[in-house]
């Protein structure tokens, strides 16, 4: 469970916002909307433990991200995963760099079970064959798409994704949506940064949009009308989950 | 199989890079154990000069053949000595009139005016003033010997000259290796800062930086190692080669089947250590440059 108390960021001399609370439990979805601006990447970053907020603090499994041990942040970090709003195309990178490198993160993968896993999540994503591609190649959508079958390859316990159903674009919204539903049934949480929650999203199951400083925060159930039987996501390198994600 | 994956980070994803790098690290490092293997063979100069003088014991005039022939078996026990030969009178008389022809009317009724002598090569590592003098002291004693000609006064200024060359030779050496760590640096500290966005990218996911650049550092051993063996094992067979097809190079350099001695052992190791070692620091060293601290 990751828990933010009374947390405010300041940026440029501006207070973006403070005193916000939330609590995001094991196997949930979250939406955060909010206009341009309004600093959703500066939360997510401080959620996932990469900038110290100027007020208040991050609890994760119960021990501070920031003032707690630096191992705990590592561990947590190992176990999350991050698609940024912009995917960076460095010249000569292709996608299956990206999963070497994920895989590199991961630990110990064999060459063999990454070209399997690889294979297995770009299809999911629908980019089958794009292993070669060069990441500078691929549209805005196949990046987002890309980016995130390169952090499933990890199978990550937390999920932060920056505008990613706006970059993937209207089509993808449900079968992300169904993607990420069979996620947070394996106890999987995700946490998006979007300018608005999709219309498809909203109501079902999960709960009212709260407000909260400039945001409104929303604990989604993601429609279960997706593409024709829930996608399943391939099991995480090594066969067994990894629920710290940590590297000993 | 368990590898440790970021050993090889910089090859599994810079690897084109990496192999064009590594051949020309692998040309500097055969270019360095190339040089090192023929000063260790040569010793500089030293083998040269070695095969040029020699240190003539002139005998006294009617010593027997038996006798000559027994200081040569005796000087050749002495440390710096590589090579002692008798010449009988007969032969001394022949190069003479080889070098001075027309002086047959020298030679009356029979008797050869020239007495025989013992000519003395020493090793190419005692080519110094201390060796000159184990080689005259051992044959002053003699009551057979005449007259010693070991160069004279024009020794001392000849061995300082050659100290010199020694010393400018082995800076050349020095200076291949300042070259190839140099060389060595900037190319590691340009791959590092490639590794720049891969590096924040496993930050992100909880591999700390420090980590990747000691594993680095422990496939620079291994790489590094390997390749320095190779280069040694390339200039060996190099060297073997043109000393068995160039004379001049044997006789400047030496024969590489003399690297099997067992003295070359420990300078041969501490090569191949000191070219391992100076890739794992320059991995280190350009990560520290491409990643000062605090970044």
């Amino acid at each position: 469970m990751i828990e933010a108390f009374r947390v405010g960021a300041v940026s440029r001399g501006k207070t973006l916002w403070e005193g916000l609370d939330l609590a995001l439990g094991d196997g949930e979805i979250w939406v955060v909307a909010g206009p341009p601006s309004c600093g959703k990447t500066v939360l997510m970053n401080i959620l996932r433990g990469e900038r110290r907020p100027d007020l208040g603090d991050v609890v994760v499994s119960g021990e501070s991200v920031y003032k707690g041990s630096p191992e705990h942040n590592r561990r947590f970090r190992a176990a999350s995963g991050v698609v940024p709003e912009s995917l960076p195309g460095s010249a000569g990178r292709t996608v299956e760099d990206m999963f070497r490198l994920s895989a590199l993160a991961a630990g110990e993968v064999p060459a063999a079970e990454r070209k399997r896993r690889t294979e297995e999540l770009l299809s999911l994503v629908g980019l089958p064959g794009a292993e070669e591609a060069g990441v500078s190649s691929l549209s805005a959508s196949e990046r987002a798409r890309a980016a995130l079958a390169v952090e499933l390859f990890r199978s990550p316990r937390y999920l932060f994704l920056d505008m990613l159903l706006a970059n993937a674009g209207k089509e993808w919204e449900d079968k992300l949506g169904a993607l990420f539903r069979a996620l947070a049934k394996e106890e999987r949480t995700i946490i998006m940064m979007e300018r608005q929650l999709p219309d498809r999203w909203q109501g079902g199951k999960g709960s009212p949009p709260v407000s909260a400083g400039p945001f409104s925060l929303s604990r989604v159930a993601a429609p279960a009308t997706g593409p024709k039987g829930a996608p399943s996501v391939p099991p995480p390198p090594g066969g067994k989950e990894d629920r710290t994600g940590g590297r000993e | 199989m368990n590898i440790p994956s970021l050993w090889w980070i910089d090859w599994s994803l810079h690897g084109k890079s990496m192999r064009r790098e590594t051949v020309g690290r692998f040309l500097l490092c055969f270019l360095a154990a190339s040089y090192f293997l023929a000063m260790l063979l040569s010793g500089g100069v030293d083998r040269f000069l070695a095969g040029q003088y020699t240190i003539t014991a002139i005998l006294r005039i009617g010593v027997p053949d038996d006798e000559g022939g027994g200081i040569a078996g005796k000087v050749i026990a002495v440390a710096p000595v590589r090579e002692a030969l008798y010449r009988d009178p007969e032969q001394a008389w022949k190069e003479f009139l080889g070098a001075y022809p027309g002086l047959e009317s020298l030679r009356s009724a029979g008797r050869i005016p020239l007495p025989g002598f013992v000519e003395i090569r020493l090793r190419p590592g005692w080519m110094s003033e201390e060796g000159i003098a184990q080689v005259r002291s051992a044959l002053e004693p003699l009551p057979q010997v005449e007259k010693i000609l070991s160069g004279g006064e024009i020794m001392p200024r000849l061995l300082r000259m050659k100290w010199w060359a020694n010393v400018l030779l082995w800076s050349g050496f020095a200076l291949v290796c300042v070259v190839f760590a140099v060389f060595l640096f900037l190319q590691e500290k340009a791959r590092a800062a490639r590794l720049l966005p891969d590096v924040s990218f496993l930050a992100d996911r909880g591999v700390p930086g420090g980590l990747v650049a000691t594993r680095r550092a422990a496939g620079a051993f291994v790489t590094g190692g390997l390749l320095a063996l190779l280069a040694a094992g390339a200039s060996c067979a190099a060297l073997l080669f043109l000393a068995g097809r160039f004379s001049p190079v044997r006789v400047v350099v030496g024969s590489a089947q003399e690297l099997q001695d067992a003295r070359f052992a420990l300078p041969a190791v501490l090569f191949l250590l000191f070219a391992t070692m100076l890739q794992v620091l320059a991995s280190l060293a350009g990560w520290r440059a491409a990643f000062p601290k605090g970044r």
